[in-house]
């Protein structure tokens, strides 16, 4: 790899699904407005905007406990199929930019702007002007980080948020670790950030001071990863093609499953969509496992894996059950799924037709 | 309509044509076959829109009263299949209810109106080519194996049946390999005629065809071939468009040539390939003097090694290829003794019988 520096984009749409439907009904703008399945169905928010996150109401949250905290809360059922034709328009405008796009969701990518002459070379115009664009053509906004790698830029997006950006310039990167607060490094969730707080580990700087030997005993090989995360450190590209890794499909019960019969009923059917979710895979990758998951009435989860090479009924069955008798506590949600095996081989077939 | 049949006569006339019915249908008449029934005959018709047979039964067969209608295929073959041996089945239609009797047994099977049963357009032949049964199947089978599956460069999905006055030949290619069949024999044709015919038809007449020195005439027109073998016509459709140049892609070879006993090298790469990646089935070939090593490897880093004494006494050179598509065409070298041509890592291999070239296949490597 060239030692030249890197620019790269987190480009980040705010509270994307919400803003789509504002825009669309500007009477919401000044109400507290989510997106996800109701609370009689027992849904889920997949996202809202800033007036309701004022209330405590915060994607992934029980739809019944949002309107809780905030009884005046419209919940809207949500349009992928709208939020795609917006999601493929901001797509353009990077193209316009760079090739190099790692799309992340329907309203976050990566955008590798290195080679890119728009602006000068300035990652920092470009991130504005893209900005600007996606306002002007979409009617939402979105919020930049630009950094010299994507660590760096994923977070800086989220620090002028919302309708902001911020630059992380490769001399500033010291100075802009040390102060990160460690639950902001990816992949340091409740678990591990309670750890470090036990062991006096608030910032990137506490965390400098650990030797790599020491963070790869205590961590794993996460460690490793964590002795650069927190030096501003990390070399992974923009890739533009992402490898499904897994395929899974999940249901959530309108009325809590108390019993394993319960439970083996509505497995048919979570099964039932797998396949149909399979099917529309044009090629699908060798299967390495098979797994359940399956969430309590409590949102405490499990999962549960095997190896595999098809998605076979009676495994996911004998996952299931062995799930199920973890806890005994009904249960709110099944998901069943298969992992692929990674390409890894470097193996390559030459064609006799160019 | 009503008639009454033997079981062996019906069996091996459903058998024979229930193979072009899909196990899976978007048109709920293509499960079914066409019955059509005049004082004297039985014919039987199925098709799948690209490819169509017609079988005639005269054969024990008592026509009570003439007519036609479209019975469910496969229930139909299983019902005769396991009937006793030498039954009587007798076939009575009435209204959209065919019921279907043998000594004790009675079946009430759903029919379907022949009005709506799709027949191939009536075909004007422009050119025949006569061969012998026996001929075909050897072209065929030598070839077909290379054919593509559900590729997007459509006319792949076929094989392209090439005739001159004096020579046929056969060739089909999937894009990593081509297998190219030739056989001197006077056709019958007075020009250069060029079809390529869909996977499904190449298979359907492969199951029609055995190694009997019976002589058997291809009627060929613009979008259309057809043949009669006993009472048997087959039809298809041919594939709309243009195979690529495959004689641009057959490699010239120098000196990089190997002869190895067949059998030999077979068994070499059956037992190498154990050990290759189940998805990329790459094994490495290493040439050095008098000795080909053949390697593979998998993703658990388990390890075949084999050794071959070979007369070779070029500069050294590795290269890697699919072990699949190496046994596909040295199973179908009809000689002792295979010949390897290479050219460099980055080159088509041509494998070919050391003494004639009847049957040449052309296999690119890999990167490993």
């Amino acid at each position: 790899m060239s030692a030249k520096q890197r620019k790269i984009i987190h480009c980040d749409c705010d509270c994307f699904f919400a803003a789509v439907e504002i825009r669309d009904n500007p009477v919401l703008a000044d109400k507290p407005v989510a997106v996800g399945g109701t609370p009689e169905k027992r849904g889920v928010i997949s996202t809202c905007n800033y007036i309701a996150r004022k209330y405590g109401v915060h994607s992934a949250m029980a739809s019944a406990t949002a309107m809780k905290l905030c009884p005046k809360l419209i919940i809207l059922r949500g349009d992928m199929n709208k939020y795609r034709v917006v999601s493929q328009q901001i797509i353009a405008i990077y193209r316009e930019y760079t090739n190099i796009i790692e799309p992340l969701s329907l309203d976050e990518a990566f955008l590798d702007v290195s080679n890119s002459t728009n602006c000068k070379g300035s990652a920092t115009l470009m991130a504005q002007e893209i900005r600007e664009k996606i306002k002007q053509k979409t009617g939402i906004t979105a919020s930049a980080g630009i950094a010299p790698n994507k660590f760096l830029a994923k977070i800086a997006s989220d620090w002028n948020k919302p309708d902001g950006q911020f630059v992380v310039l490769p001399e500033e990167i010291d100075d802009f670790v040390a102060e990160l607060p460690v639950k902001k490094l990816f992949g340091v969730g409740k678990v591990t950030a309670e750890k470090m707080t036990n062991m006096g580990i608030e910032t990137c700087a506490d965390l400098q001071q650990i030797s790599n030997f020491d963070l790869v005993k205590k961590f794993g090989t996460f460690g490793d990863r964590l002795y650069k995360l927190c030096r501003g450190i990390d070399n992974r590209e923009v890739k533009t093609e992402r490898k499904r890794k897994s395929l899974s499909v999940e249901n959530t019960f309108e009325t809590d499953l108390q019993t394993i019969e319960e439970c083996e009923e509505k497995l048919e059917q979570v099964y039932q969509k797998l396949l149909t979710r399979a099917g529309r895979i044009e090629e699908l990758p060798e299967i390495k496992t098979l797994f359940v998951k399956i969430k309590f009435y409590d949102f405490k989860n499990t999962t549960i894996e095997c190896p595999g090479h098809e998605p076979d009924y009676d495994v996911f069955s004998e996952l299931l059950e062995k799930a199920v008798k973890r806890e005994s506590k009904a249960i709110r949600l099944i998901g069943i799924g298969v992992r692929f095996k990674e390409d890894g081989s470097g193996e390559h077939q030459m064609e006799l037709f160019e | 309509m009503k008639f009454c049949i033997s079981k062996e006569p019906l069996f091996t006339s459903l058998s024979s044509v229930c193979g072009v019915i899909e196990r899976r249908q978007t048109l709920p008449v293509l499960s079914n076959l066409l019955f059509t029934l005049t004082l004297e005959k039985l014919i039987i018709t199925g098709t799948d829109l690209e490819v169509e047979l017609v079988s005639s039964v005269i054969e024990d067969l008592e026509v009570s009263e003439a007519g036609d209608t479209t019975l469910p295929a496969r229930k139909l073959l299983d019902i005769c299949k396991n009937l006793p041996d030498n039954a009587k089945i007798t076939f009575s239609i009435k209204n959209d209810k065919a019921t279907v009797t043998s000594g004790k047994s009675r079946f009430s099977l759903s029919t379907l109106p022949a009005e709506d049963f799709p027949s191939l357009e009536q075909i004007s032949p422009d050119t025949k080519v006569n061969i012998t049964k026996g001929d075909l199947k050897t072209l065929f089978d030598s070839t077909s194996f290379a054919m593509a599956l559900q590729d997007v460069r459509y006319y792949l999905n076929g094989l392209l049946f090439e005739v001159s006055p004096s020579k046929i030949r056969t060739v089909a290619t999937d894009g990593h390999r081509l297998a190219i069949s030739d056989m001197d024999k006077s056709s019958g044709v007075t020009a250069e005629h060029q079809v390529i015919i869909p996977r499904k038809g190449v298979i359907e007449l492969q199951r029609l065809l055995d190694d009997s020195d019976e002589g058997i005439s291809l009627e060929l027109s613009s979008n259309h071939i057809q043949v009669v073998i006993g009472s048997i016509r087959f039809t298809s459709k041919l594939i709309d468009g243009k195979f690529p140049d495959y004689e641009r892609v057959i490699p010239v070879i120098g000196d990089r040539i190997v002869s190895i006993d067949k059998e030999i090298l077979k068994k070499a790469l059956t037992r190498a390939a154990i050990l290759s990646n189940e998805k990329y089935r790459g094994v490495r070939f290493t040439l050095t003097e008098n000795n080909l090593s053949i390697q593979a490897h998998n993703p658990e880093q388990e390890e075949a090694q084999e050794e071959i004494m070979i007369n070779f006494n070029q500069a050294e050179f590795e290269v890697g290829f699919n072990v699949n598509y190496l046994l596909d065409a040295i199973g179908c070298v009809g000689e002792d003794v295979v010949e390897l041509g290479f050219a460099d890592a980055n080159s088509s291999c041509l494998i070919s019988g050391s003494e004639e070239r009847n049957n040449r296949y052309v296999v690119m490597p890999m990167r490993l």
